[in-house]
Order: structure tokens, then sequence, then C-alpha cells
């Protein structure tokens, strides 16, 4: 009968489904390997269209620009040495090394340029192409006034790169380890046309791994290293191999049962970890901050309500107990271990001055918040709280909530929380009395986070607005553009005010908990928050 | 019966263009943008709208969206640079559609089983066991009884913990989903059978001397399945909201959990195609539900109405 | 063979008594009386009938008589497991894996469910929860309940053209997956109990209007709405008198079924991270949470588990019960 029929039919593809299945899992085990978990697939590997963290470490592991992270060291990576700059800061020029794609063409400067002019072009819809701004004419270039041809950068012969800037950028170095300034291989790209770092197949690589088994949007993949990498004599693992987990549970127990060498955790699972030998902290450029608006609730212009909302977080307390991992109590928005001047971490030299801002004190903050409402002649309002909708955004929305409510008198919380996109979209309209935010660094230098707080920034969602404070930021950009140490020192002071006024209110610097094999040695983590395994070896 | 199916299939494009408009104008107003560089300063942000698109009226956006899948042209995902929506979902289906049809089989059959032996031993001890193992199977949470499957797994070795390759993998994740149609299949089932056994024929055979199980596996369970077709539509619905929850515990490949994540990421494109496979692939269903039924109890007339 | 004939005397002759002949031997029920005799034979129903209420009643008090405020939040006494004063069996002593968690905590602190991550008191979020997530049932199951009986009562009184366009409508209806407008709907509206109530109600409406429609076209045609209607009665009088009475059993039988359905639903948003917001508790919140800690804290699932559980339990067998009560046929 018709009805049995249907039956075996559905059996039938049931079953050519599971052999489908069966086929694809041929592991090759030889020589060293070690599998990562991933908390998402790799989404594209076009340097120029990558935006994520994933695809980012994926880009790093594959390809090599001009510099390279090795933990906290930017070493000369295609760039053969240091370049020559020019005396007012505008001009760059690189030397290259001899280095190979993986299909042996060689790695030239006019790589580099059509990689640039690639990411500025409109076309390309680049998501990063902001970040070449300073770059001559790129400005004009991604608004479309300008061929992508005038961008200031160009081959002076094969192994010579020149580039020129509209104005000198202190930071411009650390900008290069972004996939966006990777070269790319014009014959290559073209060739592949749309299809360009879709899959393994339309991937060429000049650095230590090249990546295999990736259809595009699968959970897994496979990095294998580069046998034509210049420096492929340090790259000791043999495979990398990726696996996307995103259950934490799932994480913790696949990291248990072997199935994965470095996992990371969260929540009650990253208090588990931390009892384990194989613990392991990575100190993330990222912070999260509680904005206040200033423009829809007006008793926030209030300098001392500021301060109370502040002092009324006991950050210690908070990391320890909800976070469960080993975030660090953020006494400012300047990460630890991002921006280092001569051995001294911008972070703590700044925390020398301004902890006591952000230092936990109940009866402080009782007296700040009634003298300020008393001040501004409002009583304590209702406010709402706006945070993602993520198990970490929820959870730290409610211990706000709930700390807030206990120490400042009257004022009661209320919680919103939203998708990611969600909350950006409202933070940015202003549609929020306090979001809970977080920032991550696209370049290692504290201009990335202090940036934010000018009056006129997109992303200055409070709008605290400080005349003294946007005039030192212009002056780093400007006057001391050029000297280091009276650069270092303006934004000192800039972010003294920034945290004396709590123009915004640090709470933490992101630790990612993580679980690592100890046969695994040598991996370092960068400050641009990405592993670099050149290097790394397994036993 | 050649005019119903063109009838039917008529109906159904114009419900998949219907589902298709009402999920482009309410996506329309999910706040934020498709991007996914959360860093992007006003001006670029106005350049690559412009590039996408996006910055033209909504029913314009509308016209040319419809347009492109006239041509079978789904788009780009904007989470996936580079990738077409067609291909993101092809290479996605795979592991979906295996973990469906063996949750499907699996659970329809264990089903039938079961509710045929709680109605041939009605009101025992039998029955009331497979009774309540059919109503639990409805109490438990799948995302709780999948975590409990892999704590199982965890503890005991037995099969893999999570990730995908292999029949192996293949299995926790269908028992997880098979539960719901399981428990479904076994209470109608259960309904059906015991009037069946109490219907004339069935006492026509007996007393022709025919045996208790004579009688089940010649007559009984033939006619007590066939209303088991109308509710696999319904359950292929549950097996659509349950693959979202299993393969992310499981760590599998699918499009599942591609769903909510196109959703809070505003990939337009994504989120249509979705909705409107999701709706195509009901309505099919239904529609060979509905075929089939008429030829298995030919009592039911395709080309009218039931009233 | 002598034939004995039979004496008249044998027979005697009755008499008839017209009060006796009347009387009828059993009590009258009356429909619904008749169902909930039948009901209160089936032990598992009416069981299930008793727990639902005490569950209900206890959720509801929990409002003026909860042991603690359940968003209170003590961080020192976080992922506390429970602990009964006195009691020494494992899983209620304070105990997990082998470690006393409230070492060092004096002798008046005890949870009897333990906490959570914020050092609150799990009974009292599970008292609240339960109410929260048997609000949200009752009330998203009376909107589908109100939406679909007019909509199936419309359709089938009217029939003709009414009934044919209004039942395209549901078929195009029900071949949209609900997931979709659900979850689009949830993040289009700002989040919270009303969003996901109207999200399920507008989206769970469809299966009940095909119940009474189809039990409306076939009450139409039985002769007291013949009759009501050849009186001359108006077609919202005879809706509300005859076929709302008469609709009764289905809709509760449906009730029952749906109330659970919404419950799930609602859990299931809750661990998809799109459900409540915080810090309200609900069953689907508890559950999602406790369920990321299965492994390091198995009591933050195990007790919110039990709980939804034994409702889920409580309202198939009564809803079973109520169907056979009210449908003798399919008695078992």
């Amino acid at each position: 009968m018709k009805f049995r029929k249907t039956m075996v039919a559905g059996t039938t593809i049931a079953l050519a489904g599971v052999l489908a299945a069966c086929g694809s899992n041929s592991a090759s085990s030889n020589g060293s390997s070690i599998t990562r978990m991933e908390s998402d697939v790799i989404s594209t590997m076009d340097p120029s269209t990558n935006t994520d963290a994933i695809s980012g470490q994926a880009l790093i592991d594959t390809m090599d620009g001009l510099y390279r992270y090795s933990g906290k060291d930017l070493k000369p990576a295609i760039a053969k040495s240091q370049p020559t700059v020019s005396k007012d800061g505008k001009t760059y020029t690189f030397k290259l090394r001899n280095a190979k794609w993986s299909n042996g063409d060689p790695v030239t400067a006019q790589d580099f340029v059509f990689g640039w002019r690639r990411t500025v072009t409109p076309k390309t819809k680049s998501e990063y192409a902001y970040l070449f701004s300073g770059v001559k004419n790129a400005d004009d270039i991604t608004a479309g006034k300008k061929a992508a041809s005038t961008l200031g950068v160009t081959a002076v012969n094969k192994t010579t790169l020149k580039v020129t800037l509209d104005h000198a950028i202190p930071y411009f170095k650390t900008m290069l380890v972004n996939p966006a300034f990777f070269p790319q291989n014009e014959k290559f790209v073209n060739k592949a046309g749309k299809k360009y770092g879709t899959t393994s197949k339309y991937i060429l690589s000049n650095g230590p791994y090249v990546l295999k088994d990736w259809n595009g949007t699968g959970n897994t993949w496979k990095e294998t290293k580069n046998k034509t990498y210049w420096n492929a004599k340090n790259v000791h693992i043999d495979t990398l191999n990726g696996q996307v987990v995103k259950d934490p549970q799932t994480a913790l127990n696949l990291y248990q049962s072997k199935k994965l060498d470095i996992a990371q955790l969260s929540g009650e699972q990253a208090a588990k970890a931390k009892t384990m030998s194989d613990y392991k902290g990575l100190n993330q450029s990222a912070i999260f901050y509680l904005e206040l608006n200033e423009k829809k609730v007006p008793i926030f212009k209030n300098t001392k309500i500021r301060q109370a909302v502040s002092a009324a977080i006991n950050r210690t307390e908070y990391i320890k107990k909800v976070l469960n991992d080993s975030s660090i109590a953020a006494n400012n928005v300047t990460p630890e271990g991002l921006f280092t001047k001569g051995g001294q971490d911008f972070s703590k030299t700044a925390s020398k001055t301004d902890a006591s801002a952000t230092k936990y004190d109940p009866a402080k903050a009782k007296k700040l918040w009634t003298e300020g409402l008393k001040e501004t002649g409002q009583s304590a309002p209702t406010l709402e709280l706006l945070s993602d909708d993520t198990t970490q955004g929820k959870r730290s929305a409610e211990y706000l909530q709930s700390t807030l409510q206990q120490n400042l008198p009257g004022l009661k919380v209320t919680i919103a929380s939203v998708p990611f996109k969600t909350r950006l979209s409202r933070a940015q309209n202003g549609q929020f009395d306090m979001v809970y935010s977080g920032w991550s660094a696209d370049f290692p230098d504290a201009i990335s986070f202090l940036d934010l707080f000018t009056s006129d920034n997109s992303y200055n969602d409070g709008k605290w607005s400080n005349a003294e404070y946007d005039a030192l930021i212009k002056q780093s950009k400007t006057t001391d553009a050029n000297n280091p140490t009276a650069r270092w020192n303006t934004l000192l002071k800039a972010q003294e005010i920034l945290t004396k006024e709590q123009g915004v209110v640090p709470l933490y610097q992101r630790v990612q908990a993580t679980l690592q094999r100890k046969t695994i040695t040598g991996l370092k983590y960068n400050p641009t928050s990405s592993y670099d395994f050149v290097n790394a070896k397994v036993k | 019966m050649a005019k119903y199916i063109l009838k039917r299939i008529g109906f159904l494009l114009l419900t998949l263009f219907l589902v298709a408009t009402i999920t482009f104008f309410l996506m329309k107003l999910l706040p934020g943008t498709p991007f996914n560089n959360p860093k992007i300063p006003a001006d670029q942000l106005a350049i690559l709208k412009k590039q996408y698109g996006l910055d033209k009226p909504v029913w314009m956006q509308y016209l040319t969206y419809m347009a492109g899948i006239t041509h079978g042209d789904f788009g780009m995902s904007y989470q996936y640079p580079g990738q077409t929506v067609s291909g993101l979902i092809v290479s996605r289906m795979g592991p979906s559609l295996q973990i469906g049809a063996q949750a499907m089989v699996v659970g329809t059959l264990a089903g039938i089983v079961l509710g045929a032996i709680a109605a041939i031993r009605k009101n025992t001890w039998v029955d009331a066991t497979a009774t309540i193992f059919a109503i639990l199977g409805r109490s438990i949470p799948n995302f709780v009884f999948a975590a409990l499957l892999q704590l199982f797994a965890y503890k005991t070795g037995a099969f893999p913990v999570a990730l995908w390759g292999g029949f192996t993998y293949s299995i926790l994740p269908t028992i997880a989903l098979a539960i719901a149609p399981l428990a479904q299949t076994a209470r109608f089932m259960r309904t059906e059978m015991v009037d069946v056994l109490s219907s004339d024929y069935i006492e026509l055979a007996r007393s022709k001397g025919e045996s208790r199980w004579q009688v089940v596996a010649k007559h009984a369970l033939r006619n007590s399945m066939i209303p088991i077709v109308t509710i696999i539509g319904p359950m292929a619905v549950d097996l659509m909201v349950g693959s979202l929850v299993v393969e992310n515990i499981f760590a599998i490949p699918g499009i599942g959990e591609q769903f909510v994540k196109s959703i809070t990421t505003n990939d337009y494109p994504v989120i249509m195609a979705l909705a409107i496979l999701y709706s195509a692939m009901l309505t099919v269903i239904i529609l060979i539900v509905d075929i089939l039924y008429g030829f298995i109890d030919p009592r039911i007339r395709l080309s009218g109405e039931a009233n | 063979m002598a034939t004995t004939k039979l004496s008249p005397d044998a027979f005697k002759h009755v008499k008839v008594n017209t009060a006796e002949q009347e009387r009828i031997a059993k009590p009258a029920l009356t429909f619904s009386q008749d169902a909930m005799r039948r009901l209160k034979k089936n032990k598992a129903a009416l069981i299930s009938l008793w727990v639902l209420i005490i569950i209900a009643v206890i959720s509801i008090l929990s409002l003026w008589l909860s042991p603690s405020n359940p968003n209170k939040q003590n961080l020192n006494y976080s992922n506390l497991p429970p602990k009964w004063p006195g009691v020494d069996l494992p899983g209620l002593n304070g105990y997990l894996n082998g470690q006393n968690k409230y070492a060092g905590m004096g002798k008046n602190v005890y949870y009897l469910l333990g906490t959570d991550y914020l050092g609150r008191d799990l009974l009292s979020r599970i008292m609240v929860g339960t109410r929260v997530s048997l609000f949200i049932g009752i009330v998203a199951t009376f909107f589908d309940l109100t939406i679909g009986v007019f909509y199936g009562i419309i359709s089938g009184w009217r029939g003709g053209m009414t009934d044919t366009l209004m039942q395209r409508v549901i078929e195009i209806i029900s071949s949209v997956p609900n997931l979709v407008v659900v979850i689009l709907m949830l993040q289009v509206f700002k989040p919270g109990m009303t969003s996901i109530i109207l999200a399920i109600a507008l989206t769970g409406w469809v299966t009940m209007a095909r119940l009474i429609r189809a039990q409306t076209l076939q009450l139409k045609d039985q002769e007291f709405v013949l009759a009501a209607r050849t009186l001359g009665e108006s077609s919202v009088k005879i809706a509300f008198k005859h076929l709302i009475p008469n609709l009764s059993s289905i809709i509760i039988i449906q009730t029952m079924f749906t109330i659970p359905t919404a419950i799930f639903f609602e859990a299931f948003l809750s661990y998809i991270g799109i459900g409540l917001p915080a810090p309200t508790a609900s069953l689907g919140t508890l559950l999602s949470d406790g369920q990321k800690n299965l492994q390091v804290l198995p009591y933050q699932l195990l007790y919110p588990a039990i709980v939804i559980v034994v409702l889920m339990l409580a309202f198939n067998l009564l809803a079973d019960g109520l169907r056979d009560a009210f449908d003798p046929r399919s008695e078992h």
C-alpha cells in the first residue's frame, strides 16, 4: 500500500543522509594537531569584508600583513624591517621580504596596493573601510568622490611600499595587523570573483597555515601548515582543527572528553573551569561600561549623580559572583595590556590617580546621590536599564538593578534586555536611560577608547560633553601626533578627566575564561584578542 | 484529481506569496542595521546602506526582492559576506533534514507500537505505563531532555557527547527530537485503536475464529494507522521548533539554529528565505498528506469539501 | 399425557400506579452533571485536578506568603545547594560534591531549595515562576479561545462564501510557521509578558477555530437550533444561548490542551533567549538558567523541572479525563 511505501522512502532518505555523513568523517591524524573551539562559524575569509573575531582569527592564522603580533610584541612580518617614516609622520616606506603565496606567486608591494584599494572601494562593501580614514584620499574614495587608484599607497617597486597619509597617525603601525590591511593577490581575487573567500577553494594564503575542508558555512574546518610560508620553520603544530560549539555546557563536556584542546567557557562553567589546572584567563581588549543618558535624564548631567552611580557598584563582587570569570575590575575605559610605553601600562598608570572614582563605597554613593538630587532639585527617578539579552547581559543588568536600588535611596530601576542590534540601535538613537554596553579595540591604542567620549562622536551614547576633554583629545591627534611622550601625557590627562567626571561608568575588562591543554606550549595571545600560533608547540 | 492538485498548488503559491509579503514588512520593522561591525561611523553607515539599496523606500526594496525571487535569486547573506542565501541554506540543510527524518520515522513507528500495545492491553498496567510514558514525553521541555541525554552520554561514554559526523553522532539528537512525535503518535494511536477494536468488523473477524493477534495484525493496526497521517503536518512543525534547540545543544551544523541568529542579526535575505522555506515545507507536507489520505482512505473525496 | 390446566388463581391482577409509572429510578442528570459523574470515576483526572488546584493556590498565595523576596539578591549566598535544617540526607544537607557550601554561614542560613547565581531563594522563585507561567498560559489561552470561538462560530454559522473565505484565511495562517511570526513579533515589539502572550495567542487560535467550526456545522442542522431559528431568534442570540453552551465541552477540553502548550512555548522562548525580561522568574527562565548548569549545579534544574513535569502531567491527564467524560463514545 501507498502508506508503507512512503515510510520506506522516508527511511531511505534518512539512511542516505547517514551514509553521506559517514563518508565525510575521515580524520587523518599524522603529525601534531590540536582542536580549538570557536563560539561561532567563520563567516568569510575575504580580508576586506571580514568583521568578526572568529573569521579574524582564521585570517591571522592563514595570512600575514606587514606586521604580526606575537603576544604583546608587534613584529615586522611581510615588512622586512621597521619602515622609514618622514619627519612630519605622513609618509611610510616599507621594505618587503621575500614571501610567497600558497600557490607559489611572490607577495609583492602591488598585492598590498590592490588589497587596500579593494577595501576602500565602496562596491566591495567593506565594513572596515573607515579604518583607512587618514590614508590620503581614503575618505573621498569611500564616499564615492574619487577613484580607488588615488589612494595614498603605491608600489615603488616589487619590494617597496610607500604609504602617504593626510595627517600623522601615531598608531598607524598597530592598525596594520587588521586583516583589512592584508595583501591580496589580484590575479587570484579577480579569477575567484564573487566567490573570493567563501570556501577553502577560493582562498589564497601567505600565512602560517592554509584553510582546508571549509565549505563556507560549516561548523568545522581544518588549518594545515603552509609549507611556502616564509617563517615555516617556526610553525610547529601541523594541523589546527576548528570546531564551533555554542553551548558552554557542551563545550565543557567536549573538553573533558578530550574532543577539544582549547575551549572558551562562560557562566558557571567558567567558575568550574577556574578550579581546574588547565584554566587560563585571556585578557581581552574589551571594556564594558554603563552609559548614562544626559539628554533624556537631566539629573545625569550632575557630576555627583554620575559619581554616586559608580560608587554604588561593587565591581569585585560583581565579577566574582555574577560573571564568574577572572575579568578585571575596570577603573577607567582603557583596557590593561593594550597600550604601553616603555614598559608602562597606560591603564595601570591612569589607575594610580583615578582608582577612588570607581571604588565601592555605599556611604559615599548615598551622600553624593542625595547631594546631587538636591542640587538638581529633582526627586529620585525610575530609570530603565538597557542591556543585551545574552546570559551575561541579563545577569549584569539584574545585578546592577539590585545594587543601584539598594545603595541609591529612592531610585527604582527596570530592566529591558534586547538583542545586540536592537540595543545598539536604541543606544544610538538615545532611547534609553542607562545602557550596559561594551567596546573592543580596532587597534591597540588608548585613543580607540578615549575617542568615543568626545562630544561629537556618534558612539558617545550618553552625550557627556567636556570642552577640556575634547581639546585634549584633539591635541593628541595634532600637536602631539609626532611626539609619543607628549601624546601619552595628554591622553593620560584626558583619561583622568573622564574618570573623575564619570562621563562613563567603567565596569570591567573582559577576561576570557579558557581551558587549554598543558601539552600546548608557546601559544601567545595578542592585544587584538586573537592567538598567534607561530612558535606554538604541542607535545 | 489532477485538477485538484493543480488548484492546491496554485493556492500554495498564493500562500507563499502572502507569507513572503508579511514577513518582509514585519522584518523591516526590526530595529538596527544588518551590518556586523558595530563600530561603523555614521557617514560610512550611510554609504554602506546605499551600496545595499537599503536607503530606498521599503516598498521599493520589497518589489526588488520579489522580482529577485521569481528568478530564484534569494540574495546575498549579510552575516556571511559573499555567500548566496541559497548556497548557505543548501550547505546547512543536510544535518537538519537527516535528524528531522530520522526523528519522524523513529517517533511515529515507536509511537504506533506503544499506542497499539496500550490499546490492546486497555485498562491494564501496561496501558497505564504506556500512557504515562507518552504524557511524560510531552511534559519535559526538549532542551531539558536533550541536556539530560548529553549528561547520560558524558557519564557513560556510550555515545558522542556532541558534534557531527557519522551515524552514531545522530543517535542522541534523534532521540531528543523523536520524543515529541512519539508521545503524540502513541496517544493518537491508542484512541484510534480502541475505537477500531470495538467496531463491528473486528467483532466479525473475531467471531470467525481469528485469534486476537491475527485480528490486530490484519485489520486493526492498518485501520488505526490511517488517521495518523493527518497529524504528520503539525508534527513536522514541532520538529522545526525542536531542531533549533537540539542543534544548539549538540553543536550540529544545521539550519535550525541559523534561524534565530538571522533574525537577531537582521540578516534580511536569510530571514526571508527561511520563512519561505519553512512555509513551503509545511504546505507541501500538508498537501502530500491530503493526497495520501485520499489514496489510503477512499471514503475521503478530494474534490469536495467535507461540508 | 394429561394436560394440566392453569388455574386462574395463579394469576394476580396488577394495579397500575400512575405515580409509580412516571418515577425515574435514577436521578435525572444534566449533561454537565453526567460529565462530572464520569470525571469523578476517573481517578487520574481527579487527582490531577486537585494537584492543579493546589499548585495554583500555592503560587497565588506566594504573592503574600513567599518565604522570601524572589528578586532579593545576596551575592554572599549565591549558588547554594538546598539545605533543610536538621535533615542529613544527601541533596538536602547543604553539601555539593562533598563540600559543605554553607560552612561558616551561621545556623540560621538555610534555603530549602537552594539559591541561584545571584543568591536569590530558589523556592520563592519557583513559586513566582509557576504563577507567571500559569498566568501566561491561561491568559494566552483565553485570547486564543476568544478569537477561535468567534471565528469558528461565524465561519460555521454563516456558511457559504463567508465560510470558504474564512477557511482559506485559516489555511494560509496555519501554513505560516508560528515560530517565524512569534520570533519576529517579539523582536519588533517591546519584549515582555504582553508581547509573549499576544504572540502565542495570535498564532495559536487556529486549531480552536477549526474545531469550533466543525462542531457548529453539526449543531446548525439540529432541531433545537432550527426551532430557535423558526421562532425568529437573532443569530447573535442563538450563538450565545444555544451554540456556545453546546460547544462548551469542546472549548473546555481544548483549553486544557492549550494551556500546557503555551507554558511550554514560553519555556522554549526563554531558552532561545527571547523570553521574559529579567529579573522576572517564570518556569521557562528558571529551566533555561538551570539547564546551563545541569552538571555543575543540578538542583537548579531539578526542582523547576519537577514542577513543570507535574504541571504538564496534571493538565494532560485532566484533559484526557475531561474528553472521556464529555464524550461518552470514546470512553475506555
